[in-house]
């Protein structure tokens, strides 16, 4: 037998006898299925969407993140800094160091906002205002009493009255929380002046509370310098205590007079408080050589608490001048100025400045407009009177 | 229930699982396969022309259903390999052979072996022609091939076929050749 060779019809029939192979399932079933596969196939693109809003997500929120860990950095190094800073004002309450950089911060963007929302108009008192009144300025602490900010007001004076009298009257109608600033005045000191000496006798009750604490010291012999100087030409102070010589200070021990210098050749700064859409000039307790020097500073941020840099970018100068008591600075071509209120304070703190360095007028050569706000920028400016006007009623 | 699936089932779900079957060669893989091959007849139904007739155009379907299974078993860790590996070229599956060969006599579980020696086109060939039955002309019509290559991948079909019947009878079939040789 030759089993091993087959013909091709052989094979044929062996195929042809293999054996019928059925489906047993239910054609019900089958059909069943054939829906639940149909879903199957467009199960992926569920996971597909999700995953690619996972990936969108994932990209939009990485960049922010990168963005908050940089801010923090930065955050942490500016505090570090004005702690140290603040350490080498040494005099400084220390307490109140970390809660006040943290304003600080929130002070300059928040300046910034507000002054483009506000209708322009000026802070400083000028000629034009005055009248026959006499000005009256007052140190007053800010909400921190980290800074003295001067605010100006005007008065009528009788003939009977010297400046004196009208301050210590006036002292008592001073809206300090209105305004943003710490309630400080009237002073619990009996304040008399002693014309044939030139001196201010300040005595003070035995309870007093100006000799607690190094901030609050600082703040009352500070305060009571610049207000004379500001107000008067006053050069000493005798303090007393309930009629007895001297106050005593629990860091400076007991002081019985205080020479006054007068103020001036100071740069200054803006001070927003707190919560506040008012902008205040406010000087540094530094003084400088010269204006250049002043106005140099001004750019940047100043070390003193609260301050922000009031030279704005588009007062760039180019070149600064002075011609007896005139002061000519002349612009970059390139800069540009818009007529907005920050820069209107901008240049009253130029204003303020100048005049500290002796200065009665400035001229802005090369501006980009021809009025900023009140000012009209193609003629000479006056300085202005005092900072910081506030009417009182 | 559908009534073209009905349709379909009655006429043909038999002859399309069987030649699933013999295709891929295991049961489970066959029924998984008949059902992709509804799935792409009701997607398509509405442009089936009525140019060729509705069981060669399933027949198609079916091979074409056959052949991406084959292509999705290699994978593509299976498709790289091959290229580097060129003994394997031809695609071999490691199923058993199934229960309903094993119940049969010795020639048929040969010849469902032998099938596995012959290319892809070769077994649709086999299996349209003597197990579905289909004419020369429908197979020629379900592989959209003329009649021609038909008839000669069938002719190669059965020669590779009757080479390996050949081989089985030489490995087990020593004692035939004594037969022979006591002659």
């Amino acid at each position: 037998m030759k089993k091993s060779e087959w013909s091709d019809k052989q094979l044929e029939e062996l195929l042809r006898q293999m054996p019928k192979i059925h489906d047993h399932r239910n054609p019900r079933d089958i059909y069943q299925n054939l829906s639940i596969k149909k879903r199957k196939r467009s199960a992926w693109i569920i996971p597909g969407i999700a995953t690619a809003a996972a990936l969108l997500l994932f990209f939009l929120l990485v960049p922010t993140m990168f963005d908050r860990t940089e801010y923090s950095l930065d955050r942490a190094v500016q505090e570090k800094v004005s702690k140290e800073e603040q350490k080498s004002l040494s005099q400084e309450d220390s307490s109140t160091l970390k809660e006040d950089s943290t304003k600080n911060e929130t002070g300059i963007s928040g300046t910034e906002q507000k002054m483009l929302m506000t209708s322009s108009d000026k802070t400083a008192l000028y000629d034009d205002e005055l009248g026959n009144g006499t000005v009256l300025t007052y140190w007053i602490p800010d909400s921190q009493a980290q800074i003295l900010v001067p605010v100006s007001t005007v008065v009528q004076l009788d003939q009977n009255k010297n400046w004196l009298t009208a301050f210590i009257e006036t002292m008592g109608l001073l809206k300090e929380e209105e305004w943003g600033l710490s309630d400080y005045y009237p002073l619990n000191a009996t304040l008399t002046l002693d014309t044939t000496n030139n001196t201010v006798m300040v005595d003070v009750p035995i309870n007093h509370k100006y000799g607690e604490g190094s901030a609050s010291e600082t703040k009352f012999i500070d305060s009571l310098k610049k207000n004379i100087s500001s107000n008067s030409q006053v050069n000493k102070i005798m303090l007393t205590t309930n009629g007895q010589p001297g106050i005593e200070f629990g860091n400076f021990g007991e002081i019985k007079e205080i020479q006054v210098e007068s103020e001036g050749k100071h740069a200054y700064f803006f001070y927003t408080p707190d919560g506040m859409e008012t902008t205040y000039l406010v000087p540094t307790t530094d003084s400088y050589q010269n204006i250049n020097a002043a106005f140099e500073a001004m750019k940047t941020e100043p070390l003193e608490m609260g301050l922000t840099a009031s030279v704005v970018p588009s007062f760039s100068f180019k070149d600064i001048e002075i011609k007896e008591n005139k002061l000519i600075i002349t612009i970059d071509e390139n800069a540009v100025m818009e007529n907005n209120l920050e820069n209107v304070y901008s240049l009253e703190a130029i204003l303020l400045t100048a005049k500290g360095f002796g200065i009665d007028t400035v001229r802005l050569l090369n501006a980009p407009i021809n009025s900023l706000g009140p000012f009209d920028l193609t003629k000479d400016i006056k300085v202005p009177l005092a900072p910081n006007y506030r009417p009182i009623q | 229930m559908n009534s073209v699936f009905d349709e379909l089932y009655q006429k043909y779900h038999h002859d399309v699982f069987q030649f699933l079957f013999y295709m891929v060669r295991n049961k489970e893989q066959a029924e998984d396969l008949v059902q992709e091959v509804y799935i792409r007849v009701f997607k398509s139904y509405h442009r089936f022309e009525g140019k060729s007739s509705e069981k060669t155009w399933l027949f198609s379907i079916a091979r074409n259903v056959a052949i991406d299974s084959f292509r999705k078993q290699k994978g593509w860790k299976g498709r790289l390999l091959e290229k580097f590996d060129w003994s394997s070229s031809q695609v071999k599956d490691d199923y058993p052979i199934p229960e309903e060969i094993m119940i049969h006599k010795e020639e048929i579980k040969r010849i469902y072996q032998c099938l596995e020696h012959c290319t892809v086109d070769q077994r649709s060939v086999v299996i349209l022609r003597f197990l579905n039955d289909l004419s020369i002309t429908e197979t020629a019509e379900a592989l959209g091939w003329t009649e021609g290559k038909v008839k000669t991948t069938q002719h190669r079909a059965i020669k590779v076929l009757k080479k390996h019947m050949e081989m089985f009878n030489e490995k087990e079939g020593l004692d035939s050749e004594e037969v022979r040789v006591e002659r």
